[in-house]
């Protein structure tokens, strides 16, 4: 395939400010489900195309084909050229790739044990057996589910100014859903295990126990206390500190979000925004977890990405285009669902850096507030810097003591006021929230994490 | 063969492949769509996209045990591989004694009015830019004014087939946009969006996207934290809309109804709102953007009254939900995409109107929220709501006074059923979805003061 992308593109004549690549992407997955001991859906899935790109004049054309043949793609890479051609005279930004990033290579997720290559039965078995402990364990578990996922992609991409890359990525994922039932109260308890590898990643998870586990919290949940309401200091867990990071901070050092003046992090490299402790990384290059990959869908080779250091925004995560038009160094931040979507600025796996307090210390000096555990989603609107995520469940914190248990709720905060109020940083940091990132209509699997993480005047949507 | 450009073709072959293999049934659900977007930045066009779709989704079953496998790629090699993948998968899966047939509908399916749109499809990228140059030079209500958005014109086809006789086809076209606009005046930002979707170009508003995206980011200019407090909520018609529909939709479908997750379980003929909501489900509403003359198994689907005076008067149901249930296929099989397995879902939802003017709504409000293009709904299987105002202005006076920031409302879906305290007799159509504005008696506001 890299042959026919090669000839094809030594073909198109640009001029030296214009830009055009080619992306071929296949990706093949399988995913079951178990709901309350029936299958409720056992599939395959094939996607396969090619996105072809070209930025004339300062306008982008895009456009994707199925057929993989020379003259197929050839017509395709005609058509998007007179389609930027024709919205260059629309556009009034000027827009160039920087010459200097070219990337050869070929990357792959590391597996040990490849996944196809395991019985269906040994798969079959591990969600039954999840599904089965969290509902036998009592009648208030009104639906208990477990789903497998596996998927499997590779891209080629090549480009204008000599990128040639080669790519593969492996995902796979075991998750349990349990939800309890008592009239109306409903809780639902969410886990999940894997990351980019194979086998191995989800070969340690004991079905029995998982199952049990989820039940017994949902069941604890059930009678839990209602969540109280207002501004209050918030301890997190790592899972939570994880989805926090990702919707307060992650999104808005998006650079496509930068360069569009959408973000409330516009302009603000070098400044502080957070206290002196404080320190945010993005590493997508970390073995084994659901953001990590070894080139972009640009073909930029993917590294470590600073983003808060003592305090201090250091970087964002960046395309090409961005990078370009900031006059950056482009990360490996251009992540695309599938061939038939154009690379954004996305996260890969995003965390705070631990620091050296007990849980216990953190807890006192919060002395009053609430201690949140287990990413239950969020978003953020990045132009108004308005952020919302919300936990499983949680504990009162009283007089500097973890109290009484509370059920799930959703916390709204001000991505620039956040992290100058992190008052107390835990220790370790854990990669703990395992999620899908939904920007623009595409999904990426992504992780966040953090340590315990302690936040003043956030406000907490309880009922009480 | 080569069946990407005929798909009925590709289906019926899937459908005899399938069977030859030993199948006992077997359904193809072939999807088409053809794509073109037009994306802005800071106020000017970025980039033209022209993208066509199509996709291939597999039911097969064997001795009750269902397998499923869908493709994008349409060789005969890749087809005759995801055929198998289907029937293989269902030779390995459990039985699923809650499985009774695919459907068949011998009905015709009606003909929907002005579904499809020769406008559409005809109009050109000069035209269609043009449209939207328009769209954002209205929305630029300060030289400064960041504008965002995204237009799209499509095209789509959807054929179903199965081994039981159901072969439905059915195609129609969409425009749609939104704006984003923001304003700033140093730390102060004024944000918002506005957005419009029909199936007819006549029908598609690109003067109000520009209007509503450049006048809401001013309103939403001085936002305020405020206080802790429990306060009566107006909704807007579109957030009265984006309130009731999700709730309702995860309250009473079959599939949730069966595992005991939903919402309204055994909940028929009883109150599970207050006496002010009606609520009726209709497919066949003319030049509707979610309406259809058949669901995503090929049924025929039926019009009903979901709520009526608020009591609930029935599920809504697919081929596999309804007999788990004890009702008849109401035809409201859904899938999110053609490689899903469908789910009941409703169509157009619409919302009765009262009998007091929202003026009056508004006037007779001494201390509360408005909320603009907002929803206050819970996750499917959770009725306990924390959600985040997003677009809303605290109301004193009958006076909307200022935006609302960082602010939190916390309660059961429960609770926003029964506290509708009253509904507008105005009632306002957007993208099809017809709502009057809703008053709420007091919820739990947590603010960021």
């Amino acid at each position: 395939m890299l042959d026919i992308l090669e000839k094809v593109i030594n073909k198109v004549s640009l001029s030296s400010k214009d830009f055009l690549d080619i992306r071929y992407a296949y990706a093949m997955g399988e995913s079951f489900t178990v709901r309350n001991g029936r299958f409720d859906s056992v599939s395959n899935q094939t996607t396969g195309g090619i996105a072809i790109r070209a930025l004339i004049d300062n306008a982008w054309g895009f456009t994707t084909i199925v057929k993989t043949d020379k003259e197929s793609i050839l017509q395709a890479v005609e058509k998007v050229v007179r389609m930027a051609r024709a919205g260059s005279k629309y556009t009034k930004q000027e827009r160039s790739i920087g010459d200097s990033w070219v990337f050869e290579g070929k990357g792959a997720t590391t597996i040990e044990i490849d996944p196809r290559a395991v019985d269906k039965e040994v798969k079959f078995e591990k969600v039954v057996k999840t599904e089965k402990a969290a509902r036998e364990h009592s009648d208030s578990i009104a639906e208990s589910s477990s789903t497998y996922q596996e998927s499997h992609g590779k891209e080629i991409v090549i480009n204008s100014k000599g990128t040639k890359v080669e790519n593969e990525t492996h995902v796979i994922r075991l998750m349990k859903n349990v939800i309890g039932r008592e009239g109306t109260k409903m809780q639902s308890v969410f886990d999940s295990v894997g990351g980019a590898g194979g086998w191995e990643l989800i070969e340690k998870w004991d079905p029995e126990e998982e199952g049990l586990k989820a039940a017994v919290m949902a069941e604890k949940l059930l009678i839990a206390k209602e969540p109280p309401s207002g501004k209050m200091n918030v301890i997190m867990d790592p899972s939570l500190t994880g989805v926090f990071i990702h919707e307060a901070f992650g999104h808005a050092c998006e650079a496509d979000a930068i360069i569009a003046k959408t973000s409330v992090l516009e302009g603000r490299i070098g400044e502080k925004v957070g206290i002196e402790e404080i320190n945010v990384y993005d590493d997508p290059t970390v073995k084994g977890l659901r953001g990590s990959f070894a080139y972009d869908s640009e073909g930029t080779k993917a590294r470590k990405r600073v983003l808060v250091e003592g305090g201090i925004l250091k970087e964002y995560f960046h395309t090409l285009e961005t990078a370009t038009a900031l006059g950056m160094e482009p990360n490996g931040s251009g992540r695309a669902m599938n061939f038939n979507v154009t690379p954004q600025a996305r996260m890969g796996n995003t965390y705070v850096d631990g620091g050296d307090m007990k849980i216990e210390e953190i807890a006192e000096i919060a002395k009053d507030g609430v201690y949140l555990k287990d990413s239950y989603g969020g978003y953020v609107m990045p132009a108004k810097g308005q952020f919302y995520f919300s936990c499983q469940m949680g504990y009162f914190i009283e007089n500097g003591e973890i109290t009484d248990m509370m059920g799930n709720v959703g916390m709204s905060g001000m991505t620039l006021e956040v992290l100058q109020n992190t008052f107390a940083i835990g220790k370790p940091w854990e990669p703990a929230f395992e999620g899908t990132c939904g920007k623009g209509g595409q999904w990426v699997p992504v992780t966040g994490g953090g340590p315990n993480l302690a936040v003043s005047n956030l406000v907490v949507g309880g009922t009480e | 063969m080569s069946t990407e450009e005929n798909l009925h073709d590709l289906a019926e072959y899937v459908i005899k492949y399938g069977t030859s293999l030993g199948a006992d049934q077997v359904e193809a659900y072939t999807i088409f769509g053809s794509v073109k977007s037009i994306q802005i930045e800071r106020g000017s066009i970025r980039s033209f996209t022209d993208t066509s779709n199509s996709g291939l989704g597999i039911r097969v079953i064997k001795d009750n045990a269902i397998g499923m496998a869908s493709t994008t790629i349409f060789t005969e090699e890749s087809l005759e591989k995801t055929i198998k993948d289907a029937y293989a998968l269902a030779e390995i899966s459990p039985p699923d004694p809650n499985f009774k047939s695919l459907p068949y509908d011998p009905k015709t399916a009606p003909t929907i009015s002005g579904r499809f749109d020769e406008a559409i499809v005809d109009i050109s990228v000069e035209e269609f830019t043009d449209l939207i140059l328009d769209s954002i030079q209205i929305a630029t209500v300060r030289d400064d004014a960041i504008i965002s958005g995204n237009f799209n014109v499509g095209i789509g086809e959807r054929y179903i087939l199965n081994s039981e006789g159901v072969d439905r086809f059915a195609s129609q076209t969409s425009v749609s946009g939104y704006l984003g606009v923001k304003i700033q005046d140093g730390e102060d930002i004024g944000n918002a969006y506005y957005y419009d979707a029909a199936t007819q170009m006549k029908n598609f508003d690109h003067i109000k996207i520009g209007t509503e995206a450049g006048l809401r980011a001013q309103k939403m200019l001085g936002s305020q934290k405020i206080e802790t407090a429990s306060l009566p909520i107006l909704l807007d018609p579109d957030s009265t809309y984006g309130t009731i529909s999700p709730i309702l939709s995860s309250g009473i479908n079959a599939f949730s109804v069966f595992n005991k997750t939903a919402f309204f379980v055994d909940k028929i003929g009883d109150a599970i709102a207050s006496s002010k909501l009606t609520i009726t489900d209709d497919p066949f509403i003319p030049e509707g953007t979610d309406s259809a003359g058949f669901d995503d198994e090929g049924v025929v689907p039926k019009k009903l009254t979901l709520v009526e005076n608020g009591i609930l008067q029935t599920y809504i149901t697919d081929s596999y939900t309804a007999p788990l249930v004890g009702l008849e296929n109401t035809g409201h099989a859904s899938r999110s995409s053609f490689a899903s397995r469908p789910q009941p879902a409703p169509y157009t939802m619409k919302i009765n109107a009262g009998s007091v003017s929202k003026d009056d709504l508004l006037a007779d409000m001494k201390e509360g929220i408005y909320l603009m293009s907002s929803s206050i709904h819970s996750r499917g299987d959770n009725p306990q709501v924390s959600a985040q105002i997003n677009q809303g202005f605290y109301v004193k006076d009958g006076e909307l006074q200022y935006p609302v920031k960082n602010a939190v409302m916390g309660c059961t879906i429960f609770e926003i059923f029964e506290k509708i305290d009253n509904m507008s007799k105005e009632t306002e159509n957007r993208s099809g979805h017809e709502a009057p504005w809703m008053l709420l008696s007091p919820l739990r506001v947590s603010g960021g003061k």
